[in-house]
């Protein structure tokens, strides 16, 4: 069996990579606070983990050095998002509370409640707005700097599943349960485009990086590009075996992190998925049996970096040579 | 996106050697008078609990009433059950969707096996034949996913679940909390065994009852 396995990931590796992953960093953690899930910042330089024992825990990266760590008191994170400079870190958790803390001074900004579970959290570029997006119920646009609800943002039913502010701060993008995908102001939240054309969930939303495109993926195992201005589908990526749980935009713009999922067991391995996006193509698929990446963005010279965890050692896998 | 720790493993929850069959025969199915008097009840209906939508709904899904096909593996199942207002108002005019995974927890993604949107009678009454659901390895319990629309009424996102689920160990009054996403023990339904021992099915009947907008 074991040379099987070994056959099996030359093949998944070969064919897109023609190298194996690099282990960049392992960050050894307690053994009651395996990392669930994680976030990394835009730049970087900062990794965040959500972890069993139900604190957040903050690494600088390439160090690998913790620099703080901090909790919802009564409640297990189920949702983390950096805002694009990285300088503020929002945690939401499964019963409905929001933190905002500063990075790296881990001083709490402001603190939301809630009942429902939070699922999904955005921050706009110039830090006033956050964009919170509970389990089952409407999203909310909040004013950061009143700290005041703008506007609740409905569906048809249920709620929003992944939240995207546009880089010109222009546009709030929600993907929701009803399966559309919808375009608000982000000043106001006014509803500006609806697009209804995909037939099953969508968990993953970014904006592209001039803000007129938006990329939606999800268990229709595709990466679809919306043109912001019109709300229609205007491109579709070519279909992988695996749903899409998560994208990141490089700092250039110019690829996209895809993070996916085993429909029929999430905790299976599966792939990362490294798209040009100019080229509509796959750039490259990272992949390793026994791997089930559990966040990812890019670091500071603009490699692909994603973790996974193993226990008590959170382990930071990169893409070699990309930016060299 | 998996944000919670179920409980149970799917490998714990199978390990517990209780197939569906089995369990039928023991102590929550309820005998034919039980059930029968289950349905009879009271003008003044108590608005069904939602429950989360996910995993994996698909819109556009075929009008149909028979969501398994010849020879599907499974323990075939009978659905039945009748839409309500909260003053005890038939209402003909909802829309029924439900979904589920096959009897080994897997959801179609590609097309519509075991999804529906479900035709109503006059009375607002529905009825689906399919197969008691599999667990879904990011779920604790078998369901079946219902969304239902009607205007002028909150849209009502919600499970329904099996009192025969190996979860519950026999007992949903005091185990149905071992799914954390159940919050509510009037989601996990009776089942009654139908038909000959050679031709037998599971009946599930499960009212909805909607509130105003």
């Amino acid at each position: 069996m074991r040379w099987m396995r070994f056959v099996c990931a030359l093949v998944l590796i070969e064919p897109a990579l023609g190298q194996s992953l690099k282990l960049e960093k392992t960050i050894t953690v307690p053994p009651d606070a395996a990392v669930r899930f994680s976030a990394v910042s835009a730049k970087g330089d900062w990794i965040a983990g959500a972890c069993q024992d139900g604190r957040v825990r903050l690494w600088s990266f390439p160090s690998g050095e913790l620099r703080q760590s901090f909790d919802l008191q009564d409640q297990r994170v189920s949702s983390l998002r950096f805002s694009g400079d990285g300088a503020l870190l929002a945690v939401g958790g499964d019963r409905g509370g929001v933190g905002l803390w500063n990075v790296p001074s881990g001083k709490l900004k402001l603190q939301l409640k809630g009942t429902e579970p939070v699922v999904a959290l955005a921050i706009s570029p110039d830090k006033t707005l956050l964009a919170v997006a509970r389990k089952d119920v409407p999203a909310q646009l909040w004013d950061l700097t009143s700290e005041s609800v703008i506007t609740p943002l409905p569906a048809r039913f249920a709620g929003s599943l992944s939240l995207d502010f546009s880089p010109d701060g222009q546009w709030l993008a929600g993907a929701d349960a009803d399966t559309d995908i919808r375009i608000f102001e982000s000043r106001t939240g006014a509803l500006r485009a609806t697009t209804s054309d995909l037939l099953l969930e969508t968990f993953a939303v970014v904006f592209s990086a001039d803000s007129k495109s938006l990329y939606v993926g999800g268990a229709d195992k595709t990466v679809s590009v919306i043109d912001v201005a019109s709300g229609k589908v205007v491109r579709t990526l070519p279909r992988q075996p695996y749903v899409v749980s998560q994208f990141t935009r490089s700092p250039d713009g110019k690829v996209l992190l895809a993070l996916y999922f085993d429909e029929r067991d999430r905790a299976k391995p599966a792939p990362v998925v490294v798209w040009n996006v100019a080229e509509q193509s796959v750039q490259v698929q990272l992949s390793q049996p026994d791997l089930t990446p559990n966040g990812g963005g890019f670091s500071a010279n603009g490699r692909v970096i994603f973790t996974s965890s193993d226990g008590a050692k959170l382990q930071v896998w990169s893409q070699p040579n990309r930016g060299k | 996106m998996a944000w919670y720790r179920p409980p149970l493993t799917r490998r714990e929850i199978l390990g517990k050697g209780l197939g569906s069959l089995a369990i039928l025969s023991s102590s929550p199915v309820l005998g034919g008078a039980e059930a029968l008097a289950e349905q009879r009840e009271t003008q003044h209906r108590r608005p069904t609990p939602p429950n989360e939508i996910g995993p994996f709904y698909k819109k556009s899904a075929p009008k149909t009433a028979m969501l398994r096909s010849p020879g599907d593996p499974g323990m075939p199942l009978m659905v039945r059950g009748q839409v309500f207002n909260a003053r005890g108002d038939a209402l003909p005019n909802a829309v029924i969707e439900v979904w589920q995974a096959d009897h080994l927890g897997h959801y179609d993604l590609d097309g519509y096996r075991y999804r529906a949107q479900l035709p109503l009678d006059p009375t607002g009454t529905y009825q689906f034949d399919s197969v008691i659901p599999g667990h879904y390895p990011d779920r604790v319990c078998q369901s079946i996913h219902y969304l239902v629309l009607v205007p002028g009424y909150k849209p009502l996102v919600t499970q329904l679940y099996f009192a025969t689920d190996p979860v519950f160990d026999g007992d949903p009054d005091h185990n149905f909390g071992r799914d954390p996403l159940l919050h509510s023990r009037d989601l996990v339904r009776p089942v009654v065994l139908a038909g000959d021992p050679h031709d037998m099915q599971a009946v599930v009947h499960f009212d909805l009852v909607l509130e105003l907008l």
